[in-house]
């Protein structure tokens, strides 16, 4: 997956594309989320960089946040080409690296893949695939010209997360 | 979205310097060796960008993570390349990457943050704490991302006030944050009469 031209998706951004040469990549997610909105067909991918599960309620959501994030991603890749029904989520991040003693509550990590699971759910968007959870980070990117998706820990190897030929797919 | 004055900036990177100094002599007597500082970055910067101070977002790092728990909620965060654990840790014969190696760092860690967290106490006249020290080998945004995102804190802009320790003769060399909450940036700002 090394050719084409790689847009990072930094924390609270997102990227987008409709250039088949073009990769997408979360660099580096620990507690945050990646998200792609793949249409295969359209060749068309978007990638978010989650932090929060919400804004706080004095606060205004944004690219940070997995309620505004969420929408915000899916409006992009419609606006480039994409078909709602064709749609393919993906995640990846939301790790529980440390512990926080003064948390008491739920890990930020798994609050995030929880939050977005919502947000796509909403939209009645259903996540294809995923790698969350676990203490380690994770770097994702996706491939705009067939959607593959795949991920790597630290020290680890690249491990294929979501990929199927457009042509083999079966309506679910 | 907050911003610091320069000479904020000023005061806060003239703790850090004084902290890490104490952290820098710290070091100096755990390893019977000189160790060297840099002169401190204080930096507030967006999320995106704080990351980026300390280096490549993919760049492997062990990260040791020093809580800090009282009047201010902050961490104190050590950055060390893989070669410069190898050479820590070989000072007493281990490998960074075994039990004992990871204990070693922890125990690093305790004895540089705790002289760090002691100079901002005395200096701010605030209680702080160090909470047990945890140590991750992963990548520096990930570890960085999941400090400033650990508590769930919705920061805009992180407040990084990074030094560089270097032991003489060994080139060993780590990196030494302060991560505060934005509360706690306040706090420290008031406390300094700023």
């Amino acid at each position: 997956m090394a050719t084409g031209t790689e847009h990072l998706a930094r924390m609270g951004e997102q990227v987008v594309s409709a250039d088949a040469g073009d990769v997408l990549a979360c660099v580096g997610l620990g507690s945050c989320i990646g998200l792609a909105l793949i249409d295969r067909r359209a060749t068309v991918a978007g990638l978010a960089h989650i932090m929060l599960p919400a804004a706080p309620a004095s606060g205004t959501p944004n690219g940070k946040h997995a309620d505004h994030a969420v929408p915000a991603l899916l409006e992009a890749v419609l606006e480039l080409g994409a078909a709602r029904h064709r749609i393919d989520a993906v995640l990846v991040g939301g790790a529980s690296m440390f512990s926080f003693g003064t948390d008491g509550g739920q890990q930020v990590g798994a609050r995030n893949a929880e939050a977005v699971h919502a947000e796509l759910a909403k939209l009645r968007l259903h996540p294809r695939a995923e790698a969350t959870g676990g203490t380690r980070g994770r770097t994702m990117r996706v491939r705009v010209a067939d959607g593959r998706v795949v991920y790597k820990e630290a020290g680890g190897t690249e491990v294929e997360l979501f990929s199927t030929p457009v042509g083999l797919r079966v309506a679910a | 979205m907050t911003t610091y004055s320069d000479l904020q900036l000023d005061a806060l990177r003239e703790l850090a310097n004084i902290g890490s100094g104490q952290a820098a002599a710290s070091l100096s007597s755990l390893l019977g060796k000189p160790t060297d500082i840099s002169v401190p970055t204080a930096a507030a910067l967006p999320l995106a960008d704080a990351v980026a101070v300390a280096g490549q977002p993919d760049e492997e790092r062990h990260g040791i993570l020093v809580p800090i728990i009282g009047d201010m909620q902050a961490a104190v965060v050590l950055l060390v390349p893989d070669e410069d654990a190898q050479t820590l840790c070989s000072v007493y014969g281990l490998d960074p990457h075994s039990d004992d190696g990871r204990s070693m760092l922890q125990e690093v860690g305790n004895i540089l943050g705790t002289s760090y967290i002691n100079v901002l106490a005395q200096m701010t006249g605030m209680a702080l704490e160090p909470a047990p020290p945890q140590v991750v080998h992963d990548m520096l945004g990930a570890i960085l991302a999941s400090v400033l995102m650990g508590r769930g804190e919705d920061l805009e802009v992180a407040l990084v006030l990074d030094s560089d320790l270097t032991v003489e003769g060994e080139e060993c060399s780590m990196s030494f944050l302060l991560l505060p909450e934005s509360g706690g940036v306040e706090d420290l700002l008031a406390r300094l009469g700023l």
